[in-house]
């Protein structure tokens, strides 16, 4: 089985959502689509209050390069065009639409399938483009950007991530589960894209063995490699998933392009297939919502922009005990501070935890035990970062590699002084981009 | 065993014995040391060898340091003398001592340093010989007031007690993502013990602030302003840029932007930007008229004594 040659941890697995099929969730009676799902600039809005919309309309238009379209996820009428909670732990433009109940696409998209051979390479893009598709995995980056890398840097691998490596998350596991043929078309399409001089992979994790058959299956015959993974976290880092499949690694400021590789996720590659050959904007995902504290954990399909607090009545309501919500994994997913926060394209699950560790102050000395170092799948030395950053010593920091950190937490999770490794290494980076700011302007 | 047997054998010890008189007269014993004089051979060349060394570098080092010679001003040093010495960098210069040297170089009578305010401008022009302009006086205010009563409370905050290790996690412990966190990493930068926490809140003491602005960069959430100081100095203590419903929800001391205060102010000294009001100081006269209509449960107009120093008052 393959894996990543440095670092990497066990963390429990609790899957408990793993044989549970997906539910279409009911579209609520309000829906807050945030402007800025993904990286980059966030889109304009382009609708007024008192617009009528319908399913997949354009309401936001991507704002420059790195930026994505934003569609309406169903149809009605244009509350508020303001600025709300947004699951990045901040407030961003967002618009929200009374919905009507109706749910009628608009004229043109959802059409039945067509056949992607017919298109040439730029519609391929435009459509991609124009659909708002963005990696599902977490980080949002415009796919349409990714999937035309500079000329001088040919792609030979191309990767599907399915390794879907954090706890509790089975959103893409269910995805393979339920539709392998258009995850395999959607591949079939990005493979398309790069003439041929691609090979394709699917990485899974040696957790989902059904999954790995049901790939399998679709992909028989078509030129594509299922490759299983060990189960270690983080495999579905892009970094790791490279160095796994590949025996490749990036170094420090280098992207997948300069070692001749594209990642993209499983959902990513649906979303694909479903804008290329059934001209159907981004404007649902599969959510994951779990934890010990909701009364029935189920994989959801939400529409985009329907809130955490519908979401959560919708699974049987939380426990009294939660005390934590996390918008995508436990390792690297963000705590909430209020449940009016929407989906957006990236939140692969939502989870309802009551975490003991939240009482009290958590943080005690390093004993330079090295359990992060070892735990480091980017080789560096998280406590050394973190002993920086609370001295406020940004540029040794950076010359000890601040910048070639994913913010992963294994260190974190691994830490028996319970010190908050990645919160430091944020930290430092958060100064440090301040500080670069105040000297540009 | 009998009990005597077990006495101490004193026999071969040795005894002590008084040393004999030298003096014979007084009887007390007089301490010689004999030893060899020490001048011998192999020091000889150790001495001749490290003395012409250091000869020869001495003279090398007098005319390196004849050829490399700085002509130092002495002006600089007394100037120095004078200088707070605390390196704020409110002047716009990295220390005093730069400050120093670009005023003594420069005679530019427009240099002020904020620290020492006009007392300093008077005692810099008294050494320079040269009439210096006076500084204008500023102070840190905080454009907040949304101690733990007053503003609404979001999420509770459990990591890292630093603002912007808290912006990392979210927008802030308070629902207003414009107010002052309440974590202090201001505090660092204040080189003169000027800030403390109350209550959730930031307190500057003006008395102690000299206006240097070193904390300004510090604050993630920009509360931070410099204002003149003033001996009735009246400002808006709010920095949220919400909509008014959005404001009012949030904190209870909110800057709503309702125009009242706009419109009572005869010196026409308020003006409304992005969701705030704002007093012009030039124009405010500190009648107060504007703190009587202000209608936010907490009065967000806030009146303020600094104490002024000015050259003619002393």
């Amino acid at each position: 089985m393959k894996t990543f040659t440095v670092g990497g941890i066990h963390p429990p697995e609790h899957k408990l959502t793993a044989s549970k099929a997906i539910e279409a969730m009911p579209i609520p009676a309000e829906i807050a689509v945030s402007m800025n799902q993904h990286l980059g600039k966030p889109a304009k809005p382009v609708v007024k209050v008192g617009d009528e919309v319908k399913k997949g309309q354009l309401i936001g238009e991507a704002d420059g390069f790195i930026s994505a379209n934003v569609h309406a996820g169903t149809s009605g009428k244009v509350k508020a065009v303001k600025s709300a909670p947004h699951p990045g732990g901040n407030y961003s433009m967002t618009v929200i639409i009374t919905t009507d109940g109706k749910d009628e696409w608009l004229e043109g998209c959802n059409t039945p399938a067509i056949d992607p051979t017919s298109l040439s390479k730029e519609e391929i893009l435009r459509k991609i483009k124009d659909a708002g598709v963005v990696g599902m995995g977490g980080a949002g980056f415009p796919t349409s950007v990714k999937l035309s890398p500079p000329k001088d840097k040919p792609v030979d691998t191309i990767i599907l991530n399915g390794a879907e490596c954090e706890p509790f998350l089975t959103a893409d596991h269910r995805l393979m589960l339920e539709s392998p043929e258009g995850i395999v078309k959607g591949l079939l399409i990005i493979t398309s894209l790069f003439e041929g001089k691609a090979k394709p992979f699917i990485g899974v994790e040696s957790n989902k063995p059904d999954a790995v058959l049901a790939l399998q299956k679709a992909a028989a015959g078509k030129g594509i490699e299922i490759v299983t993974l060990e189960t270690k976290y983080p495999q579905g880092a892009e970094k790791q998933l490279i160095n796994a499949i590949t025996g490749r690694t990036i170094e420090e400021g280098q992207l997948p392009f300069d070692k001749g590789c594209l990642v993209q996720n499983i959902g990513t590659a649906l979303a694909v297939y479903e804008a290329v050959c059934l001209n159907r904007p981004l404007v649902e995902r599969i959510v994951t919502v779990s934890g010990m504290e909701i009364k029935s954990a189920k994989n959801i399909k939400a529409v985009i922009g329907t809130r955490f607090s519908d979401i959560a009545a919708f699974a049987g309501s939380m426990s009294e005990k939660t005390n934590q919500v996390i918008t995508g994994g436990p390792m690297m997913g963000r705590s909430q501070f209020t449940l009016d926060v929407p989906v957006t394209k990236t939140t692969s699950g939502i989870l309802f935890i009551n975490n003991t560790m939240l009482t009290g102050s958590r943080e005690r000395t390093c004993i330079r035990c090295g359990k992060c170092t070892s735990g480091c799948p980017q080789s560096l030395e998280p406590w050394l970062l973190a002993t920086e950053a609370e001295f406020r010593r940004l540029d040794d920091a950076e010359t000890y590699g601040l910048m070639n950190c994913t913010e992963c937490g294994s260190c974190s999770y691994q830490c028996p002084s319970g010190r908050e490794l990645v919160h430091w290494i944020k930290y430092a980076k958060a100064l440090r981009n301040n500080r670069r700011q105040r000297k540009t302007a | 065993m009998p009990a005597h047997s077990l006495r101490l054998r004193t026999g071969t010890l040795p005894r002590y014995r008084p040393p004999e008189p030298d003096d014979a007269s007084t009887g007390i014993p007089v301490c010689r040391l004999y030893y060899k004089p020490m001048v011998n051979e192999a020091f000889i060349p150790a001495v001749l060898s490290l003395g012409t060394l250091a000869l020869a570098l001495g003279v090398i080092i007098y005319f390196v340091s004849r050829k490399f010679h700085v002509a130092e001003d002495p002006m600089v040093t007394i100037i120095n003398g004078v200088l707070p010495g605390v390196n704020c960098g409110a002047c716009g210069y990295p220390s005093c001592n730069q400050f120093a040297e670009e005023l003594v170089r420069t005679r530019d009578t427009s240099m002020t340093c904020p620290v020492g305010g006009s007392d300093l401008a008077a005692k810099l022009g008294d050494s320079l010989g040269i009439e210096m302009a006076e500084p204008k006086p500023v102070v840190c205010a905080v454009l907040c007031q949304g101690s733990d009563n007053v503003a609404k409370p979001s999420a509770e905050y459990v990591g890292i007690q630093d603002c912007w290790a808290a912006t990392q996690a979210f927008a802030g412990p308070k629902l207003c993502r414009h107010s002052c966190i309440g974590l202090g990493s201001c505090i660092a930068w204040c080189d003169f013990n000027a800030m403390r926490i109350e209550n959730g809140l930031i307190v500057i003491d003006s008395d102690l602030c000299t206006g240097c602005g070193a904390c300004i960069p510090a604050c993630p959430t920009g509360v931070l302003v410099m204002q003149d100081k003033k001996a009735d100095r009246i400002f808006i203590a709010c920095n949220s840029h919400d909509r008014g419903a959005d404001t009012k929800r949030a904190c209870d001391a909110g800057c709503i932007a309702c125009q009242k205060c706009v419109k009572e102010c005869p010196e026409q000294a308020i003006v409304i930007e992005d969701f705030v009001a704002r007093i012009i100081q030039e124009k405010c006269t500190s009648c107060g008229k504007c703190i009587e209509v202000c209608p936010t449960k907490v009065n967000c107009i806030v009146r303020l004594n600094d104490t002024v120093k000015s050259k003619q008052a002393s």
